[in-house]
């Protein structure tokens, strides 16, 4: 036993020199010291400038009207679309209908190195009916995003974190859509 | 025999030497601000910027020249006769006239630019024919590449009722395998070379999510339920085929029924909803699965009375999948296929009747189109621009299948407009899922609103559901004599 332990102590003393010179010795090799860096510089955040944004809303005669609104426009792509879904889901000030016809909440914007915009809110309380609604739904979030992120193609909308194949059983909600001026009214 | 104690004492022994020369291996962590590189028995201790590294200095211990051109924002790296191109800020990097994507950006730093350790292992390093092997201090930079030398990869993808074709065209030959993962997806194994993705990739399939190149990997996301039903190699130019479907049968509600066909082509009509799911429902309680059921049976005592096969896709009280009324339609060989719902609008003025039939995106054909005239300019230039037009082709192809469709839904909605009075609704396209896959003319036909009081009841008398049978019947026969 006494023996072991004398190796134990041994090889401890050994590994701890050999520790230290590593640690503390002359490197093998010349080193040249470049000047010491910091971490990432926290930029300055700059409020983006207003623009005029084109948000689209259902009217009375079932096709999507545009109403124009200025709102702070920030040039990153992912807040842009957050920031033009947030007015869609704030809803109309005319005579118009919400888009999403239940209080909805923006959870997550993901962009694809495609240009596809993959948007989720939250899922609807009740089941919805009518392909009307649901194309209103689809498009007057799709082509409000497109309109004013024309760096975008597509746009998924998810709900409650998933995919769903259908809202209210007749678009397919389970690929990403692209921009469909045939809802908005002329 | 053995001592257990003696046992013990030795695993105690070996895990202290182990713990004490692994403590050993901690100094590269020793100095956060500092990570050293050697290169041919010199070394340069380069600063650090939170996860990213000073690039100039490493690629100067290699010999390697770097010039920033302000003009055009980029940095040119001389190494004997590489030259290689990048951009603080872009995932790019041009390797002797190449294009590679790379995984991240590099940086504007006070030394010029700074970049992950991947990027300067796989982007920076990979291409001038080094690698960088992990040591105590930090790295060693050794000849001959980690990722074996780079293949670029386009990918096209053509859409079919029910498969997709994804064609990878490889830039020089290489072993390429395709196979399924565990967890759904699909990966393309390279042997001995790294795949780039082509950056001027626009992939557009309504079963392939996305392409990711990873080491000597493409890894290919799949939407649900599609996987690899085959793959094959082709020669001159070199591609990867793959065959991506549904993989797994969805669950039906009822057993499917074995759906045969005697006699002619029918015309397949879908009572929309069915089972549970009503539908749209007015203040008079109709609701739109029991109206599109009545209406689909005055249609097919209509069109029967004019001599066409008829079939329903759903009984009275049954459910179906959506893709299963699609399915039922491609099994009998329809000649055409009408699916019918009734609207519902959170606008209770909105009224009238509308047709839909499927899109297939403006910007997809507009691209097709302008593919096709490209490598038509280009035709006998190029030996490797034939896959790329047959994939075109077959594009067009479909196209024309939805102009057919466009046909029906314009002769039926023509004739709706007549019978209600209509001037402002009419044929409009959007991607339903019943009208997906169908290989026949498809039209979806939403006969009115219920959410319209007027309408509503309108819908709820027998007289005008016959009334919109025949409409509905007589678009169909003028589009099926027309030439
Ligand atoms: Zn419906």
């Amino acid at each position: 036993m006494n023996r072991r332990v004398f190796w134990i102590l041994a090889a401890a003393v050994v590994s701890l020199a050999l520790l230290a010179w590593v640690l503390f010795g002359p490197g093998r090799h010349a080193i040249t010291r470049q000047d010491m860096v910091e971490g990432d510089a926290i930029p300055t955040p700059t409020p983006a400038p207003e623009q005029r944004v084109m948000l689209l809303f259902p009217g009375s005669d079932g096709l999507l009207h545009p109403e124009l609104r200025s709102v702070p426009l920030p040039a990153e792509v992912h807040e842009k679309v957050r920031t033009v879904v947030l007015e869609v889901l704030a809803g109309p000030t005319g005579n118009l209908q919400p888009v999403v016809p239940w209080t909805a909440e923006l959870t997550a914007v993901f962009i694809d190195h495609e240009g596809t915009a993959f948007i989720d809110l939250t899922a609807p309380p009740k089941p919805l009916t009518g392909s009307h609604n649901e194309l209103m739904l689809a498009y007057g979030l799709v082509d409000s995003i497109l309109l004013n992120c024309p760096s975008l193609t597509s746009i998924q909308i998810l709900f409650g974190g998933h995919e769903i194949p259908t809202l209210t059983g007749h678009l397919d909600f389970s690929r990403p859509l692209v921009l469909n001026k045939r809802f908005i009214a002329s | 025999m053995i001592d257990p104690a003696g046992t013990h004492m030795r695993k105690v022994l070996i895990a202290s030497i182990i713990f004490l020369l692994g403590a050993s291996l901690l100094p590269a962590q020793v100095d956060l601000h500092t990570v050293e590189f050697q290169y041919a028995g010199r070394g340069v201790l380069v600063p650090k910027l939170g996860t990213r590294i000073e690039v100039i200095p490493i690629l100067a211990l290699i010999g390697a020249g770097a010039e920033y051109s302000r003009a055009a924002g980029t940095y040119v790296v001389a190494y004997g006769e590489k030259r290689l191109q990048f951009t603080p800020g872009h995932k790019l990097v041009m390797v002797d006239g190449k294009l590679l994507d790379t995984m991240d950006a590099p940086v504007p730093s006070p030394g010029g630019v700074a970049a992950s350790l991947d990027f300067i292992d796989r982007s920076l390093l990979g291409p001038l024919g080094f690698r960088l092997d992990p040591i105590p201090q930090g790295y060693r930079i050794v000849p001959g590449a980690r990722f074996a030398e780079p293949v670029t990869v386009r990918a096209a993808a053509a859409d079919f009722a029910a498969t997709t074709t994804l064609v990878l065209t490889l830039d020089r030959a290489v072993i390429a395998e395709a196979e399924s993962t565990e967890d759904g997806g699909i990966v393309v194994h390279f042997d001995d070379a790294s795949p780039r993705l082509d950056p001027g990739t626009l992939l557009r399939s309504r079963r392939v999510r996305s392409l990711t190149s990873n080491g000597r990997e493409i890894l290919i996301e799949t939407g649900a339920d599609i996987g690899l039903l085959n793959w094959h190699n082709l020669d001159d130019p070199p591609r990867v085929i793959l065959e991506l479907g549904r993989v797994y049968p969805t669950p039906t509600p009822a057993p499917a029924r074995v759906v045969e066909r005697s006699g002619p082509p029918p015309i397949v009509i879908d009572p929309g909803h069915g089972g549970k799911d009503t539908g749209a429902v007015a203040r008079t309680g109709l609701n739109e699965r029991d109206l599109t059921m009545s209406v689909a049976r005055y249609l097919s005592a209509e069109l029967r009375a004019r001599g066409h096969a008829v079939r329903l896709t759903r009984e009275d009280g049954e459910g179906r999948a959506l893709t299963d009324r699609t399915a039922i339609a491609n099994r009998l060989e329809a000649k055409i296929f009408v699916s019918l719902h009734a609207n519902s609008s959170t606008f209770s003025s909105v009224k009238g009747a509308e047709t839909y039939y499927m899109s297939l995106d403006d910007q997809a054909t507009d691209e097709a189109a302008a593919a096709t005239a490209k490598l038509e300019n280009e035709a006998g230039a190029s030996s490797d621009g034939r896959s790329d037009l047959d994939l075109i082709l077959w594009d067009l192809a479909q196209a024309s299948a939805l102009n057919e469709s466009a046909g029906l839904a314009v002769a039926v909605q023509t004739r709706l407009n007549a019978l209600l009075d209509l001037r402002d609704r009419g044929v409009k396209q959007a991607p339903f899922v019943v009208l997906t896959g169908a290989t026949m003319p498809a039209i979806l036909v939403e006969v009115g609103f219920l959410s319209n009081p007027t309408e509503a009841s309108r819908l709820g008398s027998a007289e005008h559901q016959q009334a919109l049978a025949r409409a509905i019947a007589t678009g169909i026969e003028a589009f099926l004599s027309e030439p």
